[in-house]
Formats: structure tokens, C-alpha cells, sequence
């Protein structure tokens, strides 16, 4: 527990000035909108991205606007949507690439 | 007297064998139940492997996970060794064996057709076929029931100039019986006969299904008999055929009595026999005896892929409910909620069209049996993948009647294919059925999967309403106008920007990121709209702030790789900003910094620093350095000394006087400083003077109870004191280590296992006991098999078998671990010691579970030539292979040189499951190579066939060189030799069109305009008209290509050439210039694939190319790839010109820029004063790690390095990392930083040697004159010396500096220095050219002339 505490410290510290989660196995029957809410309950859900061609491929981020809340998410130790669990973990700088859809908000 | 020990032995362990051995089953499919899902531990594998390895493993692991290979895998890597353009016999043989009974999801003749595409494309594509790949072909046929006529083959196989074998005959003679023809197959008999080959069990079965397939049950029944007769026991397979023959007259009772008489005989019918016959039962019609067999499976585990595969295969024959009922028969984990695993089942009846309704059937059953925690949600996914439409809209509504929410995006997969096609009909069509759903589309689906099928907007909103598609026309509009920004339409974005200035500042930005993001277009006419048009930026904060705010999100919306990529066009646009004089605050310049940081693109920061607005802040503050006095000096002045003593012992231990160090020590006692003393005792220990360490040891803790040495001085006193009985002393150090946290690396428990086996070898029992047990419970190290194997070492040493099983066992009792347990077995089973071995395995068994004691027990039994038990042990029922296991076995066995070993090890596990026979066989080719045994390497090469193994190319290569070492002929084709033979062939004479052609591209290529645009236009023409010029015209035309930046096209012509002309390859130049340019493009997986290929056609690449590459990894933190770079170029370094160094430092930078500064530093700290080095100190040079992490401003890693070179310099009396970081300090401009070093590391000044490498390099490069300054400042001494003065007046000229210049040369007259007149005549034309006099006479001849004349004049002196 100390020891997962001490990797997302060191994470974030690496990350600092970007909150966001990446989150990966996601279902193919969750979208974006479906991640949003369920994020919500840990903070401000800036931006949330989860890339689509026909299928998206089980991957996404999650921008929150403080590094608190984003740390509250990976606190968290289950996160489920549709029955699946999701693997949440703070991003690693990583290309965000491909005909993606963000509901990105208009109003930063 | 062992003869009869060995036969008590097996009576005596039997019945407990029995036990176990069930037991043992049981254990063993408790652990692959968990290990099922988890993915196989693939990714170090694939990237070592060449391209068959790749190949093979994928398919592999398809293979062993689901029983079967997917069509879209096998046509992937077909595709693959296509386009590798040179596919291997073994590739060909992989591709051939794959299209049998392992793809269950195709029909039987597809199969078949599949086959017979790959042999003859590969045929043409040059590979050779031998008597293997036919006899595969033939195996492929009787998997598939494929009807062909044997004698034809034959005469194919003739016609090919191939010698049939037994493997051929024995096939032949199936593929006969398998139609009924007994004749056809007596003929084929016949023909082996009179070749003397023998007729084995394999001929006998055939002969069971031949007969009864003629419809005569009774002479099937009585080939039994006849083999018993011809001396042959009928096993398994003679068994199977008989009952597969009943089942298909739907024999049940035949089938049971059979069953029954296997059963009581000491035959196994493994599961895979039982679901043959299931098959059998299905095929001809008779599905209602399926159950009684289902009864009789045991599920092992092992055998879940086989039923995959038969499932599927039912489903491929339209047989889905016997399907089913066997799938609902699978005995899987039904807790797991991850556990889907109904989903091969449902995905394939979604692929063969199984009626809707049925599917839905399936999907309610599979959830009652807890197959499938969500199988309509899958099988819609399926739909949806396969694109079906009227599938996928069913399951939509039996999902909405579960209550389950039908969202938008299900939709998407099914646009996206019809999106493709540009097919209007089909779009319209899916979106009636989102209407029919009750789904309204969403701004999404309109901009990337509708609007792109259309020419307009406009022509969708006519083509909805025209075919009654309702849509939301607010979702529509906004749609429109995100289109219009995805497709970077700049006018519109500008007029919607006027237009709505001044609303929402933000509202603007936001679209504007979004068109920026879409066509990464940066326009810096909206940058400066923003700057200019006050309308955008009323408020306090301004411009500045504005457009700050603006760069920042823009960077920030950029990916990393987005940002690597455009880094040059990021360059420009920045300075287009600072050309307008676009300013940026320094609070958001340092945001845009941290952000290029953390996307590895550092080099950009400086050009963002440009905007940043604020004065230039430079604080210089000139100090003097003081020198240091020499020791006795210092003493004489009463100063004090400790400083230079040190030094002084430091120098004394390098040069290992002993001695003289002790008597210095002896004489300035009181002014000794720990340093001092540390390197003194590190010298007792080197020169085992343990009574002198131990004394220096406890002056130094009283000199400061707290100093800490370092890990090895620590070490190296455990050792000496140990050694010389000093029992207590040494456990003293080692409760100290702990106490003070030293740091304890691999290197140092290593070093411990050193000092533990040693006194083991010497027999020194308490000190091998009390030292292991101080190491570890102070947690110095973890008691690992290896550190304990002494304790049992010293038992095994004296014979004293009893203390060495029990201490064995003691180590497990304690640590969990079992060290040396495979040499007690060995002895014990030698020694008859058979209560020994009952006691060893009862432990073994119980605490490591009994696949480990069965492992065990059969290695000892193989070790000790006791190949009977071996092979009862190995027979097990549910054991599985271990290849780490069997590795090491086979390892020690070659280490050893045993023959006779190993070939019984491979020859026992030929059924052991999930076993990798090529490695085996690998490993035993490997120990004929040892003993160049070419017979019985040949003989491996015929049983590989039998047991239809795929060698891989290494096994072949291996096995082709110990026959051609031999002088013997090679029976197969080797691709290396293929290629040198082909290069002789003469080619048919090219026409004249071809002839202009090519001399104009040649000549194209030769003027190297138009960015080679030219050249590639007469390669497009060639190619249309299928012209294919020779190897060397596209070498140029790559090479011209790569030179001008143009790797999309050199691509283009590489692919080309590689598909038209037989093992086209890319010479070194070209390989080494394309890794250049993918590395500048950011390809870098693609550069490091270019890189392999290059060295496994035995290229060598330039050193540039492999250091950009290196480098490129270590700014990504990609550790991983450099490591596997080392390993490519392990051996080539020499060649390539590549020094260690380069290696060290990427993998510390690239480590540092992982955030794992402490690694990195740790290892360079080990490298350094470990005593092995394998880098000179002297030319240890991190001055390029150094000079990165300073521009990278990695301030943490800066101070860390920075302890780490001064704790060297201090501890080590190593001064190169020091002197380097701090010439690297001054060379970056940070002066005041490099100045407190040298105050704190004086020792600097004194590295002449590496000053002036550093003088000579710089003033080769123009703009260094600032930094040669700043070091004359810091290290006066320098102008002493002729290279360093020559370097700065050199520098002062190509800089221009005529103030510096002036200066320097008064300094040196005051000093009275003799000038050389090189030196003067630099001088004399820089003060000529400012339009100065010259204050003494110019040096009359060239420069040439006096750099020659100071050249010889030094030879001379030499």
C-alpha cells in the first residue's frame, strides 16, 4: 500500500502541471461521456478523450484540473464501468494521436 | 551392488509415485487456471528473435492458447514472409504445417487452398522446396479429407528431383486408406519394403482405417493381431483408429468396449483421442452418443485448447448445437468475472452466419451457465466487426429489453466500413437503424462518419431528408461548423473570428485550438490577430498574457510525438512571433518549458525563450581561486596539511606502495582525514593485510565514528577478516554496513556469495555458518539460493550427504529456498541412499508442490543415467513443460559435454506437453557441434520430420554448418548460400528502353537536383511500364533519396526493388543514412528495425547512425532499446568505431530522463570502482551525459551527478567525471557553478591531459571564444602550457576577439614566453585584418608552412 502510495507520488511529481489519468481497458460499450461520469465523483473533469475510429481501442485521459482530484481517482482502487474494470494510472507523457473525439470543453 | 539399489529403489517408491503422480495433475491444473488468462511473457522474445522466431512464436502462441491459428494471423504472417522477400524452407514449412487441422474456423477446402496458395507463391518467390516440405504438404492434405491421387504426388515429388522418405510412404499409405483403397495402399507398402524401410505403428493405424472405410470391419479388427504377430504392441493410435472407425458406423457399443479394454490395459487415451472420436460421432450424423463420451473426458486442463478447436470446427460444419453441448460441458472457473470464455464460440457462429435467433439462444444459455458474463454485449460487438447490420440491430433490441442503454457510438463501427467505401446507401441505411433503435446521432457521428461520405453539407441534409432520416438541426448546425475547423478552413475560422470578437476570448480560442490540433496547421496569422486586435483582449492582463495563454495551450493540446515531429516548424513560427515582436510573460515561458521537458523536446525551449519578456539578468562576479601549497610547505607554515595528505596517500595507493603510505600515515597521524583513511585500508585489503586494516579501520572510527566507507572497502575488510579468522571483527563490519545504511548492490551479494563459497571450499564451517547468518537476518542480503548453496557446499565437500540434505532443507525451513538440492539428489541416488531420497522428495513435494519434485527427481535421474525412471517420471500424467527448466538441464549438459544426457533428455520429453522441441533439438545439435558428430546431427535432421517439428533458422543454420564442416552435402535449402549462387546467374539482356531509362536515372541521381525529385519521377515512369532496373540503380536512387530527406519515397523505391529483384538488400550506407533519417523523422522503432536488418545481412553500420539512433532512445528515457542496441552490436563496437561510453551515457541519461537518476548514477559510481573495470577511468568520459542534463536543466540529476563526481574524485581519486562536468559547467555558461566546484574540488585544475583535449576540441569550433575565456579565468595555470595558449589564440581568431587576443599575448610576453610562429602569424593576421599594426615582424610563409614546421618540430622531441 505504502509502496503503490510512493509510485503515485513519484508519478505525479513527474507530471506535474498535467493531471491526467490515463486510463486504459475501458469497454467497447463505454464512450467518453460514460468516463466523464463516472470521474466526476473525484473532481473537475476538464477534458476527457477517448479516441475512435469505428471502435476506440480500449484507451483514454482524463484531464482533471488539479492534481488533488487526479489523485483522489488513482486513490481510488476500483473504478467499473459496464461491469469491467478499468485500469487507471497517471499518464506517462504519450501521444495522443489518431480521428479522436474530446468533449473538450468550450469554456477553458 | 547400484544395479540392485536401483531396483529396490523403484518398488520401494512406486505406490508413493502413484500418489503423487495424481496429485501432482491436480497441481498442476490448479496453476494453469490462473495462469490462463494472463497474457505470456512475450516481449523480450520478439525482439531478439529474427523474423521466423516472430512468425513461429505468434503462431504458437495462438496454438497453445486457443487451439488454433486465426485465418487473418496465418494470412498476416504469410503476408510477411511475402514481403520479407527472401522466405526461408522453414518459413515455408511453419506456413504449410499451419493450414491443417489448426485453423478449425475454415472450411476444409479453403484450407486446402490456403495450402496450395502459399506453396506456389512462395515457389515463386524463390524458395526450395525439400522432401520436408512435401511431406508437411501431404500431412495438410490428410488433416483436410483433401482427395488427391497419391501416385501423382509421387510423380510431382520425382519430377522435383526429391527423394521420398519414411515419413512420405508412411502418409502416402494414410491418404490410400483414408479413401478405402486398400490396393493403392498395399502398392505404396511394396515400395517400402523393397527400400527396407520399416513399417511402423503409424502404417498399422492406417491400415485399421483403411479397412474399415472399404467396409470391412473384421480385417480392420485383425490388424491388431497382425502387428502383434509383425512384434509391434498397438498403442494409442492403433486404438484411436479403431474407435474412430466404429463411431463413424455409429458403433456405440463397440466404442464403449473398446474404451473399456484401453482402459484396463496400461494405454492412456489423452483427452485429445477422445474428442477425435466426438468428432467422428458428429460427422456421421450421429450427435445423440456425444454425451457418452463427454462423460469420459477428464477436462485436463491441457486439452481446453483442443476443445476449442473441435467446437469450432463444428460450428464451421453447421453442427453449432453439438457445439454448444460440449462448450457447456467445459469444467471452466465460473467465479471470475473476467472469465468470458463462451466469447470464441459466439464470435465464430456471428462469422458463419448462425441464424439470429438461435444466437440469442445461445447467448441466454452460455449466461445461465456462467460461460459469459455479457454475451449479447459481445456478440453485438462481433456484429458490429463483421459489420452486420441486420445481426447487430436484433441484438440491439434484446439488449434495450434487458434494460442495457444503446449509446450512439455502437453505431460508429458500422458507419465507419461504409464511410470507406464512400457508400451512401449504406450510411443512410445504418442511419434508419439507429432511428428504428430510437438513437439520435450525435455531432460526432455527423463530422468523422457522415460529412466525409458526402461532396457537401449541404448534399447530406438533402440526401436525410430525401430517404425520411430525421435529424436534430441544432446538432446538425454545430456539426457543420466543427467540420469546417477539422478541415483547417482558415478564411472560415478568420471571418468567425471578426465576427464574433469580443464575445468570448476563450469560446475563440478553444475552435481555434481544435483547428490548430486538426490540420497541426500553425498559422501565425491568427497568433497575431490575437496579438494585434485589441478586440480580443480588453482586459487587465493584455496582449501578453493573451497570446502566452494561446502558446501555452497550444503546446499543451500537442502530443509529444506531435511536438517531436514538428519541431522545426514549431522553430520557425517562434521566431515568425519574435519577428513580430510577440512577447510572452516568463511565468508562462517557464510553463511552455516544463512542458517541451516533459515531451523530450528540450531543444526547443531556447527558441521559445526568445519572446519571454524581461531584461537580461547576468550576474558575473569575478573571484580569485587560491592554489594549494605543497605539503611540507604547509606544514613548515603551520597551515594545515590535511588536503594534500590525503592526495599524497591517494597517489600512493594507486601506485600500491603500502609501505610508504603506512609510514606517511604513521608520521602526520593527527592531520589524517577519513579520506586518507579509507584508501588505506582498501589497500590492506588488496594486499590481505588483515591486522593493519583493522587497526586503520578503528583509527578512522575514532577519527569520526559517523564516516562511512564505501560499499567495496566494506566488503573487501568482510573478506580479509574472515579469511584470517577475525570472526567477530568481520561480523562487526557487517552489523556496521547495516547500522549505516550502506548501499548494497547485485555486485556486492555477488561478493558475498565470493567470500561464503571460499571458506566453504576451505572447509571453515563456522565461518561459512555465522558470516551467511550475520548477512541475513541484518538484511544486508536476501537469502537467495545462491548466497545459501555454501552452507550445503560445505557438506557436499565432505561427503557428509545426511548434514547436506539436511541442511538444505534447514535453508528452506528458514529462507524458503532449496540450494544445491539437484547435486544432493545426484550424490544421494549414486549412494543408494534411498531413505535420503524418500525424505528429500516427501519435503520437496510437499513445500514446492510436485511438479517441481517430479522435475527434480527426473533431472537427478537423468544426471545419474537412470533413464527408466526418468522416463515413468517424465510420463506423468498432467506434467508440462518447464522451459526454463529443461534449459538449464540442457545448458549443463552441454557445459558438460554430456551426450549421452542430453539426447535421453530430448528423447523422453518428444510427448511432454506445451515442450518447444526445436530448442531442444537445438541444444543437442549444439553439443554435436562441440563434438563435430555430423551423423548424428543428421539423424536429428530426419527426426524433426517424423515428429513434424518446424526448425527454426538457427537450428537450420546450425545443423547446415556441422554438415558442411563435415563435407558433407546439405539436405534442405540454407537462404545464405541460395542468395551468393543467385548473384552468378546471368540475367536476360535488358531492352533498350530499360537501358535509357536507367542511364537517365543514374544520371539523375548524379546531379542530385531537385531533391532527387527527378531520378524518383523516371522510377515512377519505369515502374508503370514494369521495367525493374538493376540492384545498383536503386541503391543510388535510395541513397540520393535518404541524402534529401525523402524517405517516404526511398521507401517506396526500397519496397519496390525488394518485391522485383530476388534478395534485393540495402548496401551499409543506405541502411545507416535511413536509420539516420527515421530517427530525425522520430521513426525510431522503424530505425531500430533498419538497424537489425542491416546487422543480420552482416552490414556494418556507421557509428553516426547507431549513436543518433542511441541517442534518440536515451532523450525518449527508452532504456529498453538501447540495451537491446548493446546487444545487436555486442562483439561489432570495434568495427563501428563505437566506444563503450557512448552506451553509458545514453542508458544513464535515458535512465535520468525515467526519473531513475539514483540507477543511473549508481551504476556509473559501480563501473568506476568496481575491480573489474572495463572502462579506463581515464577515459571515462560523461561529458556528454553531463552536457545534456545541464541543457535539459535537470537540476535534481545535476546536484546528484554532481555529488556523485566529487564523492569519486574525493573517495576514488577518480578526476575525470569532475574535471569533465566541470568543463561542461563552463561550456554551457554556468561559470559562478563550475567556480564553487573547483573551490570544493581543487584537484580539477591539476587534469592537464583533460583541459586540453577540451582547448584542443573547442577552438576547432567557431563562437567558443566566451567559454575559452571563462576557463583561462578559473584556471590560470593553463597559459603555461603551449597547446592551451595556441587553443585560445585560435579560438580568439576565428571569434574575432581581437581584446581577448590582445590581452593573451601581453600576458605572455610579461611572462616571457618563447611564441611559436604559429602562433604569432594568427595573431599578426587577426590584428591585420581589425586594421591594427602588427607589433612585431608577421611570419612571412603560410600557414601551412608553420603548422608543419611545430608538427615536426614535436615528432622530433618525441
Amino acid at each position: 500500500m505504502a509502496a503503490s502510495a510512493a509510485r503515485v507520488a513519484v508519478a505525479l511529481r513527474t507530471n506535474i502541471g498535467r493531471p491526467v489519468a490515463f486510463v486504459r481497458k475501458i469497454p467497447w460499450t463505454a464512450a467518453s461521456s460514460e468516463l466523464r461520469e463516472h470521474f466526476a465523483q473525484f473532481g473537475h473533469v476538464r477534458k476527457c478523450t477517448v479516441p475512435f475510429t469505428g471502435f476506440h481501442k480500449g484507451m483514454g485521459w482524463i484531464h482533471f484540473s488539479s492534481e488533488e482530484e487526479l489523485h483522489n481517482a488513482l486513490q481510488q482502487e476500483n473504478h467499473i464501468i459496464d461491469g469491467v474494470k478499468l485500469h487507471v494510472q497517471p499518464q506517462k507523457p504519450k501521444a495522443l494521436q489518431g480521428d479522436q473525439t474530446s468533449d473538450e470543453e468550450k469554456d477553458f | 551392488y547400484v544395479l540392485l539399489s536401483h531396483l529396490h529403489f523403484s518398488v520401494r517408491l512406486s505406490p508413493g509415485l502413484l500418489g503423487l503422480l495424481s496429485q501432482a495433475r491436480l497441481h498442476s491444473i490448479a496453476a494453469e487456471k490462473k495462469n490462463y488468462l494472463q497474457e505470456e511473457p512475450t516481449s523480450s522474445h520478439r525482439r531478439n528473435a529474427s523474423q521466423f522466431d516472430w512468425a513461429l512464436m505468434r503462431l504458437d502462441n495462438s496454438v497453445r492458447r486457443t487451439g488454433r491459428i486465426p485465418k487473418t494471423l496465418l494470412q498476416k504472417v504469410f503476408d510477411n514472409t511475402c514481403h520479407s522477400g527472401s522466405p526461408g524452407g522453414n518459413q515455408a514449412l511453419l506456413l504449410l504445417r499451419s493450414c491443417g487441422s489448426l485453423l478449425p474456423e475454415l472450411k476444409l477446402s479453403e484450407r486446402t487452398e490456403f495450402a496450395h496458395k502459399i506453396w506456389d507463391e512462395l515457389q515463386k518467390l524463390g524458395t526450395v522446396y525439400d522432401v520436408s516440405h512435401y511431406n508437411a504438404l501431404l500431412k495438410v492434405y490428410l488433416q483436410n479429407d483433401h482427395k488427391f491421387s497419391p501416385t501423382d504426388f509421387l510423380a510431382r515429388m520425382e519430377k522435383g528431383n526429391i527423394q521420398p522418405n519414411r515419413v512420405t510412404y508412411q502418409r502416402l499409405i494414410a491418404a490410400y486408406c483414408n479413401m478405402g483403397d486398400i490396393e493403392g495402399a498395399s502398392t505404396i507398402l511394396g515400395f517400402m519394403k523393397t527400400k527396407d524401410l520399416p513399417v511402423t505403428e503409424a502404417v498399422f493405424s492406417a491400415l485399421v482405417t483403411g479397412h474399415a472405410r472399404s467396409g470391412d470391419m473384421e480385417n480392420a479388427e485383425n490388424i491388431l493381431t497382425v502387428m502383434k504377430e509383425a512384434g509391434i504392441e498397438p498403442g494409442p493410435d492403433t486404438y484411436l483408429a479403431l474407435l474412430n472407425a466404429y463411431a463413424e458406423k455409429g458403433d456405440i457399443d463397440h466404442v464403449k468396449q473398446t474404451l473399456e479394454k484401453v482402459e484396463k490395459s496400461d494405454l492412456y487415451l489423452m483427452d485429445r483421442d477422445l474428442l477425435q472420436i466426438i468428432l467422428s460421432f458428429s460427422k456421421a450424423g450421429y450427435p445423440q452418443y456425444v454425451p457418452e463420451i463427454l462423460e469420459k473426458i477428464t477436462y485436463e486442463r491441457r486439452y481446453i485448447p483442443d476443445t476449442m478447436n473441435l467446437i469450432l470446427l463444428l460450428v464451421t460444419e453447421k453442427l453449432e448445437d453439438t457445439a454448444l453441448q460440449i462448450l457447456l460441458a467445459c469444467p471452466i472457473s465460473r467465479e471470475s468475472s473476467q472469465n468470458d470464455f463462451g466469447s470464441f464460440f459466439l464470435r465464430h457462429c456471428v462469422t458463419m452466419n448462425t441464424p439470429a435467433e438461435k444466437l440469442k439462444d445461445y447467448c441466454k444459455k452460455l449466461k445461465e451457465a456462467q460461460l459469459h458474463t455479457s454475451p449479447l454485449q459481445f456478440t453485438l460487438q462481433c456484429a458490429l466487426v463483421a459489420q452486420k447490420l441486420d445481426l447487430a440491430k436484433v441484438l440491439m433490441k434484446a439488449l434495450k429489453e434487458e434494460g442495457f442503454p444503446i449509446r450512439t457510438h455502437y453505431f460508429w463501427p458500422l458507419l465507419v466500413g461504409h464511410q470507406k467505401e464512400k457508400n451512401v446507401q449504406g450510411i443512410v441505411e445504418v442511419l434508419k437503424g439507429m432511428h428504428e433503435i430510437g438513437v439520435t446521432p450525435d455531432q460526432e457521428t455527423y463530422v468523422n462518419y457522415v460529412f466525409p461520405c458526402f461532396d457537401s453539407i449541404k448534399s447530406v441534409r438533402a440526401v436525410l431528408q430525401e430517404n425520411g432520416c430525421p435529424h436534430d438541426d441544432n446538432v446538425f448546425s454545430q456539426a457543420e461548423l466543427r467540420s469546417k475547423a477539422v478541415n483547417g478552413n482558415l478564411d472560415y475560422i478568420l471571418s468567425f473570428l471578426v465576427d464574433l470578437a469580443g464575445v468570448n476570448f476563450y469560446c475563440v480560442c478553444s475552435n481555434l485550438l481544435l483547428l490548430l490540433q486538426c490540420t497541426h496547421f500553425l498559422s501565425y496569422q491568427i497568433t497575431e490577430l490575437l496579438y494585434k486586435d485589441g478586440r480580443y483582449c480588453q482586459e487587465p492582463p493584455g496582449p501578453t498574457e493573451a497570446v502566452g495563454y494561446f502558446l501555452y495551450n497550444l503546446i499543451d493540446s500537442m502530443s509529444d510525438s506531435e511536438v517531436q515531429a514538428k519541431e522545426e516548424r514549431l522553430r520557425q513560427y517562434f521566431h515568425q512571433l519574435k519577428e513580430m515582436n510577440v512577447k510572452i510573460p516568463e511565468n508562462i515561458y517557464r510553463g511552455i518549458r516544463n512542458l517541451l521537458d516533459s515531451y523530450h523536446v528540450p531543444e526547443l525551449i531556447k527558441d521559445v525563450n526568445i519572446l519571454v519578456e524581461r531584461e537580461k539578468t547576468d550576474s558575473r562576479k569575478p573571484s580569485s581561486s587560491d592554489l594549494e601549497s605543497k605539503l611540507e610547505k604547509l606544514k613548515a607554515e603551520n597551515q594545515p596539511i590535511g588536503d594534500i595528505l590525503k592526495q599524497l596517500i591517494v597517489m600512493l595507493c594507486s601506485e600500491e606502495n603500502m609501505q610508504k603510505a603506512l609510514e606517511l600515515k604513521a608520521k602526520y597521524e593527527s592531520d589524517m582525514v577519513v579520506g586518507g583513511y579509507a584508501a588505506l585500508i582498501n589497500l590492506c585489503c588488496r594486499h590481505d593485510n588483515a591486522e593493519d586494516a583493522l587497526n586503520l579501520k578503528r583509527e578512522f572510527d575514532r577519527l569520526d565514528s559517523s564516516a562511512v566507507l564505501d560499499t567495496g572497502k566494506y566488503v573487501r575488510l568482510v573478506k580479509v577478516l574472515g579469511k584470517h579468522g577475525k570472526l567477530q571483527d568481520a561480523i562487526n563490519i557487517l552489523k556496521e554496513m547495516k547500522e549505516k545504511d550502506v548501499p548494497v548492490k547485485d555486485a556486492t551479494v555477488l561478493s558475498f556469495f565470493h567470500i561464503l563459497n571460499g571458506a566453504a571450499l576451505r572447509g571453515e564451517t563456522e565461518t561459512v555458518k555465522q558470516l551467511h547468518e550475520a548477512i541475513v537476518t541484518l538484511g544486508l542480503a536476501k537469502p537467495s539460493t545462491a548466497l545459501s548453496s555454501p552452507l550445503v557446499t560445505l557438506y557436499l565437500e565432505k561427503d557428509d550427504l545426511p548434514a547436506a540434505l539436511e541442511s538444505t532443507i534447514d535453508c528452506y525451513e528458514k529462507y524458503k529456498i532449496l540450494p544445491r538440492i539437484h547435486d544432493v539428489l545426484c550424490k544421494l541416488i549414486e549412494k543408494g541412499e534411498t531413505e535420503l531420497i524418500q525424505k528429500a522428495m516427501d519435503f520437496v513435494s510437499q513445500e514446492q508442490g510436485e511438479m517441481t519434485m517430479l522435475y527434480d527427481l527426473f533431472f537427478a535421474f537423468l544426471q545419474t543415467g537412470n533413464y527408466k525412471e526418468a522416463k515413468k517420471i517424465i510420463e506423468t500424467p498432467g506434467i508440462r513443460a518447464r522451459p526454463t527448466r529443461l534449459q538449464w538441464f540442457c545448458d549443463r549438459c552441454i557445459a558438460n559435454n554430456q551426450v549421452e544426457t542430453l539426447e535421453k533428455l530430448v528423447e523422453l520429453t518428444q510427448k511432454l506437453f506445451e515442450c518447444d522441441r526445436d530448442q531442444l533439438y537445438y541444444s543437442l545439435l549444439k553439443l554435436y557441434k562441440v563434438n563435430d558428430d555430423w551423423q548424428k546431427a543428421d539423424a536429428v535432421w530426419n527426426k524433426m520430420q517424423e515428429e513434424n517439428i518446424i526448425p527454426r533458422e538457427k537450428t537450420l543454420r546450425l545443423l547446415a554448418e556441422i554438415l558442411r564442416n563435415n563435407n558433407q552435402e546439405v539436405p534442405f535449402d540454407v537462404p545464405e548460400l541460395w542468395y551468393e549462387e543467385e548473384k552468378d546467374c546471368p540475367t536476360s539482356l535488358p531492352s533498350p528502353v530499360e537501358v535509357n531509362l536507367q542511364q537517365g536515372l543514374l544520371n539523375a541521381c548524379h546531379r542530385r537536383r531537385n531533391k532527387g525529385k527527378h531520378a524518383f519521377n523516371i522510377f515512377l515512369t519505369a515502374k508503370k511500364q514494369n521495367i525493374v532496373f538493376d540492384n545498383e540503380t536503386y541503391a543510388r536512387l535510395i541513397n540520393l533519396l535518404l541524402m534529401k530527406d525523402n524517405s517516404t519515397q526511398a521507401m517506396q523505391v526500397k519496397d519496390f526493388a525488394e518485391t522485383h529483384i530476388k534478395g534485393f538488400t540495402l548496401n551499409d550506407a543506405a541502411n545507416s543514412l535511413l536509420i539516420i533519417t527515421q530517427v530525425r523523422r522520430d521513426y525510431l522503432k522503424d530505425a531500430l528495425t533498419t538497424l537489425k536488418t542491416a546487422l543480420d545481412l552482416d552490414q556494418i553500420p556507421s557509428r553516426l547512425a547507431v549513436t543518433r539512433l542511441i541517442q534518440a532512445c536515451a532523450l525518449k528515457g527508452d532504456t529498453e532499446s538501447i540495451h537491446d542496441i548493446q546487444k545487436l552490436v555486442n562483439g561489432l563496437e570495434d568495427s563501428i568505431g563505437l566506444s563503450r561510453m557512448v552506451f553509458i551515457n545514453n542508458i544513464a541519461l535515458a535512465q535520468i530522463k525515467n526519473n531513475n537518476i539514483d540507477v543511473a548514477i549508481e551504476s556509473i559510481e559501480n563501473m568506476l570502482t568496481s575491480e573489474n573495470q572495463t572502462v579506463d577511468p581515464q577515459y571515462f568520459g560523461l561529458a556528454y551525459l553531463f552536457r545534456k542534463v545541464i541543457e535539459g536543466q535537470l537540476e535534481p540529476a545535476l546536484k546528484k551527478i554532481s555529488i556523485m563526481a566529487e564523492r569519486l574524485a574525493n573517495q576514488f581519486a577518480v578526476y575525470k567525471p569532475v574535471t569533465d562536468l566541470f568543463l561542461q559547467l563552463v561550456d554551457s555558461g554556468k561559470v559562478n557553478d563550475a567556480r564553487a566546484l573547483l573551490q570544493r574540488c581543487g584537484a580539477i585544475a591539476e587534469q592537464m591531459p583533460i583541459l586540453l583535449v577540451f582547448c584542443i576540441r573547442n577552438c576547432q569550433r567557431p563562437g567558443k571564444a566566451p567559454v575559452m575565456k571563462s576557463l583561462l579565468e578559473l584556471i590560470p595555470e593553463l597559459i603555461d602550457k603551449e597547446e592551451a595558449y595556441t587553443c585560445l589564440m585560435k579560438s580568439y581568431v576565428f571569434d574575432n576577439d581581437v581584446t581577448s587576443a590582445k590581452a593573451l599575448y601581453e600576458s605572455l610576453t610579461a611572462k616571457n614566453v618563447k611564441l611559436n610562429d604559429l602562433f604569432l602569424k594568427r595573431y599578426a593576421v587577426l590584428l591585420k585584418n581589425a586594421g591594427e599594426s602588427v607589433p612585431f615582424t608577421e611570419p612571412p610563409e603560410s600557414f601551412e608552412f608553420y603548422a608543419k614546421q611545430l608538427k615536426e618540430s614535436k615528432e622530433t622531441h618525441l
